[in-house]
C-alpha cells in the first residue's frame, strides 16, 4: 500500500471514530505539480487526500488559526521532520498543547515520500536528533559561501538589489508558521520602528528584523521563501541565523517541546569573541 | 565644497555601568570626540536589535552598544540575555553587509571612565577613516523623509 493509501485509510478510520475533528494535509493543487492545503472534517472526503514528492509545505502553521484548537479536540496533521520540530517550537512557545495534536509524518526521499513512525511529537525525538547531526555535515548552500566570501561593501549591494523587489506584500510572515504574533512589530506605528512604505530602506529593515525574530526559532522548512512573489531568497538569511545558534549556542530549534527558546536563555559562559 | 566629515554616533548604555562609566569620564576631565550621542537606557536587556536599525535609519554611521560586564548586572542577567541577542544579530548585520567597524559592542563598568573615553577616541577614528555609511544614506535618501540625527 502506498504511503498515500496508507494515510487515506489512517485519515479515515480517525474521522470515522470521532478521534480527530479534522485533517489537514495536501490536496491537488491549480496545476498537476501544485499543492494547496485541504481541510477534512469527514470520512468521505479523504480520497481528497495527496501526498507525494511535491508536497513542500509545511502545514504546522494552521494549527494556530483562531479557535481551532480551543475546544481540546485533536486535529492530525501532515508534517515532515521540519513541521514537527516547529510543531514541538509551538509548543515550547505555549501556543499549542501537542497532546491536542496528531502527527501524519513524511519524509521526501529522492522521488518518493516515505512515512517516518509516530504519532506524537515525543515519538520523533530520534529522527530529529538525527537531522540536528546531519545539519552539522551538510555542504553550505552555493550562494551563501558566494555571499560570504565578498566584502561588506559587495554584500550590503547583493542584498540591496534583492530587497529593492519586495513589495512588502508579508507573505513571508504569513506563510510562517513561527510568526504567530498577534500584532506584529511592523504593525505598529507608535512607534513606528520599520518604514511601511515598500522602498529598499524600509523593505531591508523589515526582513533583517524578521530574520533575527526567526533565529534560534526558525525550522528552515522554506515556506518563506517559497512564498515570495519577488523570489527573494529568505531562507539564505535564515540559515545563516540557525547556522549561528547551532555554533554559538549548539541550539537547533524543535528537538522537543521543553526546548528552551535559546534568545530567552543564556550560559554564563556563552561565546562572546566580538565584544570590546 | 566640501565639508569635513564628522561621523555621527550613536551611543545605547546601561544606565549602572557604561553611562557611569561614560559619567567618570567627564568628572575625570577626560577628552573624549563629541561625535557620540548617548542614549541611556535601564539595562543591556533593553536594548533592543531595534534600536541599533533605527539608529542607521536616522543617518548614523556608527552605533556603539554598551553595558556592565558580565556578572555585574544590576539585574543580575540583563546583560547574559543581551549578549546573546548581541551574537546573533552581529551575525545578521555582518551577512547584510553592515561593515563591522559601524556596530561595536563593549562592556564598560562603572569604574572604566579611561576606557570608555578611549574607546569613543578609537571608535569615531576608525569610523572618520571608512567615512560617511554612504550606502544607508543612499536608501535614506530614497524614503525622501530624511530625518538627520
Amino acid at each position: 500500500m502506498s504511503i498515500q493509501e496508507h494515510y487515506r485509510s489512517r485519515a479515515k478510520e480517525l474521522l470515522s471514530a470521532g478521534t480527530v475533528k479534522m485533517v489537514i494535509g495536501y490536496g491537488a493543487g491549480s496545476t498537476p505539480d501544485r499543492r494547496r492545503p485541504v481541510f477534512i472534517t469527514s470520512p468521505d472526503e479523504a480520497d481528497r487526500l495527496v501526498l507525494d514528492t511535491t508536497c513542500r509545505t509545511n502545514l504546522s502553521g494552521y494549527l494556530l488559526r483562531e479557535g481551532l484548537l480551543s475546544d481540546q479536540k485533536q486535529v492530525a496533521v501532515f508534517l515532515t521532520v521540519d513541521g514537527i520540530r516547529s510543531l514541538n517550537v509551538l509548543a515550547a512557545e505555549s501556543q499549542l498543547d501537542t497532546s491536542q495534536v496528531l502527527v501524519f509524518g513524511f519524509g521526501i526521499e529522492g522521488d518518493q515520500a516515505r512515512a517516518i513512525e509516530g504519532e506524537r511529537a515525543a515519538d520523533f525525538k530520534s529522527v530529529i536528533a538525527a537531522a540536528k547531526e546531519q545539519r552539522k555535515s551538510q555542504p553550505a548552500d552555493e550562494l551563501q559561501e558566494k555571499l560570504e566570501a565578498m566584502t561588506p561593501k559587495e554584500r550590503f549591494s547583493f542584498w540591496e538589489g534583492e530587497f529593492s523587489r519586495c513589495i512588502k506584500c508579508y507573505a513571508c510572515r504569513q506563510a510562517c508558521p513561527m510568526c504567530w504574533c498577534r500584532r506584529c512589530v511592523v504593525d505598529n506605528n507608535q512607534p513606528q520602528w520599520v518604514n511601511t512604505s515598500s522602498h529598499t530602506l524600509g523593505n531591508l529593515e523589515w526582513n533583517l528584523l524578521r530574520a533575527f525574530h526567526l533565529a534560534g526559532r526558525c525550522v528552515e522548512c522554506g515556506n518563506c521563501s517559497r512564498a515570495c512573489p519577488a523570489d527573494i531568497p529568505l531562507h539564505l538569511l535564515n540559515r545563516r541565523m540557525a547556522d549561528e545558534v547551532q555554533a554559538s549556542f549548539d541550539h537547533y530549534p524543535g528537538m522537543d517541546e521543553a526546548q528552551e527558546p535559546v534568545l530567552a536563555s543564556f550560559r554564563k559562559d556563552d561565546p562572546e569573541t566580538f565584544i570590546l | 565644497m566640501s565639508e569635513v566629515f564628522e561621523p555621527k554616533i550613536v551611543a545605547f548604555v546601561c544606565t549602572y555601568c557604561t553611562y557611569a562609566g561614560a559619567d567618570l569620564a567627564g568628572t575625570s576631565r577626560l577628552k573624549y570626540p563629541s561625535n557620540v550621542r548617548i542614549v541611556r537606557l535601564p539595562c543591556t536587556g533593553r536594548i533592543s536589535p531595534m534600536f541599533i536599525l533605527k539608529a542607521l535609519q536616522k543617518g548614523a554611521d556608527g552605533v556603539l552598544v554598551s553595558g556592565c560586564h558580565p556578572g555585574d548586572c544590576h539585574f543580575d542577567h540583563g546583560n547574559y540575555h543581551a549578549r546573546r541577542r548581541w551574537t546573533v544579530f552581529n551575525s545578521l548585520l555582518q551577512f547584510a553587509g553592515v561593515p563591522e567597524e559601524r556596530v561595536k559592542f563593549s562592556w564598560i563598568s562603572a569604574a572604566e571612565g579611561i576606557k570608555f573615553a578611549e574607546l569613543i577616541r578609537d571608535i569615531t577614528e576608525d569610523i572618520r577613516k571608512i567615512g560617511p555609511f554612504e550606502e544607508y544614506h543612499t536608501l535614506i535618501a530614497e524614503t525622501g523623509s530624511a530625518a538627520p540625527l
